[in-house]
């Protein structure tokens, strides 16, 4: 099976001027947690993903200090989620965004997901647009079906 | 622009190297001497590719038989890289159980708190963890415990955090623990954990009052406020709830390794006699049986440990590095160096010793202090052909190479991951001049301290 067989073939972009804060809602409202941006032109140039949101809310030293104990509402973070308006998604996406195409088998698609440690893969035409998304839920319910599930 | 950055540095390696002539030196030690200065300078000017060059210069070393396979392994100093890998798997098992904010929320639960005890607290935290871990980890937690507790008080936190870094500098060099140069230094001089403890450390704790006393006249402004904001927000009960940190099971096995290393630490040159063992045998080991001992504790975190928290890039820079410099001493290059050296400060220990700690400490206010010290001890190495007692020398170059991280705002590497942290965190970006007019005055005087102790304290002869 091909990953065109899955896909959304509808799918909902954000465009890379846009505020955090714009793009925030837009992920609440369709409760999606992660939306390919797009340029002008419609050309894929990133992913924003709620984890980006987690990264501009907490401090760039989380990773490196392991256990430390945090004031109960620290006004830093209060203050950088009020700056998330001023904040472009350009800034805090992720640029180097892995993709498949329309052929690509399913295996290989899960197999590229479970190595990158992502839940979905924007899937491009052979001209480079973006014409569908495949996500990892997706992958799992046909390979159910195969089960009989 | 990086392209002419670039030639420019093999320009000056490679004429300096050929100037070197000049002296006396042959083929093979201008050749060392052009790849070693090539290592250093790449380190100052293209950071980021630091390892490229030691693997490029190193082979060429090898290739040109200007020193072969055994020795350049034995220069690589081996048993200084796997302390550090000890370390460093120590030092990762203490960050996930909570240690460091269990460490920064004792001291800082100080009662009726003001501006001026925080300062203290601050200071001695800094000093104290640079000196149990080492300097780069313990930064990263004074930081975040400075910015926490700036933003609760909604004050400027770049003096402290620039007096946290000025604290860390100077106690990085009270044990053999503090700083790679510490434990570089131990290693090829055979001092032990003993000796920094009853002579680096006591000048290091009167570096520190100095220093404290300076920055509390220094910011005394900042200070004032501070303690304004602080009666304002009541101090004390909000920086009790903001940083209270129950000691968990994990921490409490945690802090008993810890303790068990470094008491064993303590007592290594005790034990090193009592089993007849060759001098910091067990120095450089513990740190390895305590790292074994972790991983089999949490057996399956243990190639995280490995793989996550030992800084394999920076170790292999150094293997590379300390056998670049070994190299200098296995051509004889250090020997003549040693000799102009020793002619030109008239075979006075005095002057020699007073040399060796203001150009360490100017040097590393430029240059990596690594790379400057591991420069630095084969010549001290080959003073002792010269008649010259070494003790002072060690330890002007360890004094040298730690404080003169203070001078400027690259002088250390934890002068540029906490300001790296400040930049982030608070779009605050301290300009050279800002931070040369604190730091350059403290470490005048901290290396000021240090240059009567080492000339007027029998202790050091």
């Amino acid at each position: 099976m091909k990953v065109k067989e899955i896909m959304t073939k509808k799918v909902i972009t954000i465009k890379m001027h846009m505020s955090a804060k714009e793009a925030l809602a837009i992920m609440l409202k369709t409760r999606i947690s992660g939306l390919p941006v797009v340029d002008f032109t419609g050309k894929l140039v990133g992913m924003f993903t709620g984890s980006a949101i987690l990264t501009s809310a907490l401090p760039s030293y989380v990773d490196k200090v392991g256990g430390f104990v945090y004031e109960e509402n620290p006004k830093a973070i209060t203050k950088r989620l009020q700056d998330l308006e001023k904040i472009r998604i350009n800034k805090l996406m992720e640029k180097e965004v892995i993709t498949v195409n329309q052929d690509t088998k399913l295996s290989e698609a899960a197999r590229i997901m479970l190595t990158h440690k992502i839940r979905r893969l924007p899937v491009l035409n052979k001209a480079g647009e973006l014409v569908g998304i495949v996500v990892r839920k997706d992958i799992i319910k046909t390979f159910a079906k195969g089960m009989g599930i | 622009m990086k392209i002419l950055k670039f030639f420019i540095l093999i320009f000056i390696s490679v004429s300096l190297g050929l100037l070197s002539r000049y002296l006396g030196l042959n083929n093979h030690q201008s050749l060392a001497v052009s790849i070693f200065l090539i290592s250093m300078l790449g380190t100052l000017f293209f950071w980021d590719f630091r390892l490229s060059f030691v693997f490029i210069g190193t082979s060429i070393l090898l290739i040109t038989r200007t020193i072969d396979l055994d020795n350049l392994i034995s220069f690589a100093s081996l048993e200084v890289i796997l302390f550090l890998v000890g370390m460093m798997v120590l030092v990762g098992m203490l960050k996930e159980s909570g240690f460091f904010a269990w460490i920064v929320s004792l001291i800082l639960r100080i009662k009726n708190l003001t501006a001026r005890k925080f300062i203290i607290a601050v200071s001695v935290i800094s000093a104290l963890l640079a000196c149990a871990i080492d300097e780069v980890t313990s930064i990263i937690f004074v930081v975040a415990a400075v910015l926490e507790i700036c933003d609760y008080f909604e004050v400027e936190p770049t003096p402290f955090i620039i007096i946290s870094i000025l604290a860390t500098n100077i106690g990085s060099s009270g044990t053999v623990l503090g700083n790679p140069v510490g434990i570089l230094i131990a290693s090829k001089s055979g001092l032990t954990f003993e000796d920094f403890i009853f002579k680096a450390f006591p000048i290091m704790v009167l570096s520190l009052g100095v220093t404290i006393l300076l920055v509390i006249y220094w910011y005394r402004r900042v200070l004032n406020n501070m303690d304004r904001m602080m009666r304002e927000f009541k101090a004390n009960d909000i920086l009790i709830k903001l940083i209270s940190v129950p000691p968990e099971r994990q921490l409490k096995v945690g802090l008993a390794i810890f303790g068990t290393t470094l008491l064993f630490l303590a007592l290594h040159h005790r034990l090193e006699l009592f089993w007849n063992l060759e001098a910091n045998t067990l120095l450089l080991t513990i740190p390895l049986v305590s790292a074994g001992f972790i991983m089999i504790w949490k057996w399956r975190k243990a190639r995280l440990y490995i793989e996550r928290d030992v800084e394999w890039w920076t170790l292999l820079f150094f293997m590379l590095l300390f056998a670049q410099a070994g190299t200098l001493k296995y051509t004889g290059t250090t020997d003549v160096i040693a000799n102009k050296i020793s002619y030109l400060v008239g075979h006075n220990v005095s002057i020699l010793t007073t040399f060796i700690l203001w150009i360490s400490a100017f040097g590393s206010s430029i240059l990596d202090n690594v790379v400057l010290v591991a420069a630095f001890i084969p010549v001290v190495q080959s003073m002792e052909g010269f008649g010259f007692s070494l003790q002072p020398l060690w330890w002007a170059l360890l004094f040298g190479g730690c404080f003169g991280g203070n001078i400027t705002i690259v002088g250390s590497t934890a002068n540029i991951v906490a300001l790296g942290i400040l930049e982030k965190e608070k779009k605050i970006k301290i300009n050279f001049f800002r931070w040369f007019s604190i730091g350059f005055v403290v470490a005048l005087i901290t290396t000021l301290i240090v240059w009567v102790s080492l000339l007027w304290l029998p202790i050091y002869h």
